[in-house]
């Protein structure tokens, strides 16, 4: 099976959910296999249990489909399955943890990412120091800035995307990701010249 | 263009204009970035700098095969289909999943106790019975419940197999498979030539019965040819990892049991050639071996003053392949080569000859031969 990637919003991706609508299973199962991987890439920074992320994105599906005649056709599909994701997935997170009588205030709105290098792309020490620190600081970042910056520059999604997304108002988007990247983008002189005396003397 | 000139390293980083010339770059972008740099040198060491930044960070995601993703959709595509079970399905996410209730988990533990119970009494049985099964797959009977496919056209046949695999089954082959995969294995038998592409289960390793050789996979992609007429029996690994073991191997019971992967053990690009007539196995390289790695992940080949060495490193990760060579020697060795378009056995050649080296495969690794370059 080709699992293709078409650009999110192209014609393509129109189309296909057009006819997911119109109740064609090829085009339900095109979307599925179109969308599943980074459904489940963001999914698994809700939650670590990689089976309850399948079994929300297979219900996912199914309840779309279900209700498809009711759905918009005009919709940027890659956020809206995100939003929808989003939301199935806390809902049970939270009727889950009530069942089992262990809910804990932490469990609400979980969003953990991490960050790697790949250190073949690495030439230089100058990158290397500043890709450590980049990661660094992404990792310190609150929860819902790092939401903002995970959508907006790992999954290239707009601001009224993720505003979609995180239920939240566009300017609160801006705000957020304004704060995060001016955090980011501060100049550390201490940690640098930390870094680098370490690296002397190596 | 202006308001970049005072950026630093880390103001790159974030620039989504700058991002995108770096993640997906056009022919315009490339030109209007390339331009801007030639006006300003100075600035062009903060920009490869954040370029190798924008590069090198990824986010660490949690790992899913095709295959998986592969069997999660068919089983979903499957029950739409199926109207009663969509239902079951659906009033499962209303009721917040039936099988979380208490009374229905006190019940499942009860029934799981028993179910042990039983499991233990008749263990002895049942594992007979399926000893008995490979014996019969190993003398190629076709048992009952067995499902025979021949193909006896002139084109390749597709069949799925009842766990979403699906072999490719070449012209004048055949292979039967149980209607069902019930126990700790999955086994099928062919006679011909065919491609396997294998769901991944690794509680449940998949077995193909081939003439004399038995192939074992834990969830991989790879082809088998084994004619009856033929002197050789071959398999070839495409992706993933698979063991292979003749069928007269004196420890055959337990390497078929173990859960791990165990005899000659095959990774992508690798082919055994099982002599039949001398009942001998060689170990090498499939005759055009491909590039594992993700579109996105395939580096340039382009050397200029590149150690020999970091090449072959380069070209070894690439293609999933094992180069072994002495780092002393050839790090002195400078290549300088563009080879992007080459197969990997043109590769390896035209870097030996620059580096006055030789090569050989051997059990399915490559040998580099070099008295360096130090002159």
């Amino acid at each position: 099976m080709d699992f293709s990637y078409p650009y999110p919003g192209s014609s393509d991706e129109k189309l296909v959910w057009q006819r997911f609508l119109a109740g064609q299973p090829e085009a339900f199962e095109k979307l599925m296999s179109t969308h599943f991987r980074s459904l489940f890439q963001y999914g698994s920074k809700f939650s670590k249990d990689k089976e309850f992320v399948k079994d929300s994105i297979q219900d996912l599906f199914l309840i779309l489909w279900e209700k498809r005649e009711n759905l918009s056709s005009d919709i940027v599909v890659k956020s809206y399955l995100m939003a929808s994701l989003r939301r199935l997935m806390h809902r049970s997170t939270t009727t889950r943890s009530r069942l089992f009588d262990n809910a804990s205030p932490e469990d609400e709105g979980v969003f953990e990412i991490e960050f790697s290098v790949e250190e073949h792309y690495i030439e230089s020490e100058s990158a290397f120091m500043l890709t450590e620190k980049v990661r660094k600081m992404l990792s310190e970042l609150p929860r819902r800035q790092k939401e903002v910056v995970y959508l907006k520059f790992f999954q290239d999604l707009d601001r009224n995307q993720i505003s979609e997304v995180m239920e939240v108002s566009p300017q609160t988007v801006s705000n957020l990701l304004q704060i995060a990247i001016k955090q980011l983008r501060t100049y550390w002189k201490a940690e640098f010249l930390i870094l680098l005396t370490i690296h002397l003397f190596i | 263009m202006d308001q970049y000139k005072n950026f630093k390293s880390e103001d790159f980083v974030w620039d989504s204009f700058f991002r995108q010339w770096v993640l997906t770059p056009t022919r315009e972008s490339d030109q209007v970035w390339n331009d801007w740099l030639l006006q300003n040198p100075e600035i062009s060491d903060l920009v490869y700098t954040a370029r190798q930044t924008v590069l090198a960070l990824k986010v660490q995601d949690t790992e899913i095969s095709s295959r998986e993703i592969e069997r999660i959709i068919s089983k979903t595509v499957g029950s739409i289909n199926q109207p009663y079970e969509r239902e079951t399905i659906l009033t499962d996410v209303a009721q917040n999943r039936f099988y979380q209730r208490s009374w229905f988990q006190f019940a499942a533990s009860v029934l799981l106790i028993v179910a042990a119970g039983l499991w233990l009494k008749f263990y002895d049985g049942s594992f007979q019975n399926s000893e008995s099964k490979i014996a019969s797959l190993l003398s190629g009977k076709v048992e009952k419940g067995l499902i025979e496919r021949v193909n006896d056209s002139s084109q390749p046949m597709e069949v799925w197999l009842e766990d979403s695999s699906r072999i490719t089954l070449a012209p004048k082959s055949r292979i039967s498979y149980p209607e069902k995969f019930s126990g700790a294995k999955r086994e099928v038998s062919l006679h011909g030539e065919a491609f396997f592409e294998i769901s991944k289960d690794p509680q449940q390793p998949f077995f193909v019965y081939s003439n004399e050789l038995i192939t074992k996979v834990l969830g991989t992609s790879f082809t088998i040819k084994a004619f009856d007429s033929s002197r050789q029996v071959t398999v070839e690994v495409k992706t993933g990892r698979v063991s292979v073991f003749a069928k007269s191997d004196p420890n055959l019971r337990s390497k078929i049991r173990s859960r791990e992967l165990s005899g000659i053990v095959l990774s992508p690009n690798q082919k055994i050639i099982f002599e039949r007539d001398q009942m001998r196995m060689v170990k090498t390289l499939v005759e055009k071996p491909q590039i594992i790695l993700p579109k996105a992940q395939i580096p340039h080949f382009e050397f200029e003053d590149t150690p020999a060495s970091e090449a072959f490193l380069s070209i070894g990760k690439a293609y999933g392949i094992d180069i072994l060579f002495d780092e002393d020697l050839l790090k002195e060795c400078p290549l300088t080569a563009t080879l992007d378009n080459q197969t990997l056995h043109e590769k390896l050649s035209i870097i030996c000859s620059a580096v006055e080296s030789t090569y050989e495969i051997l059990d399915g690794q490559v040998i580099v031969h070099s008295k360096g370059c130090r002159n």
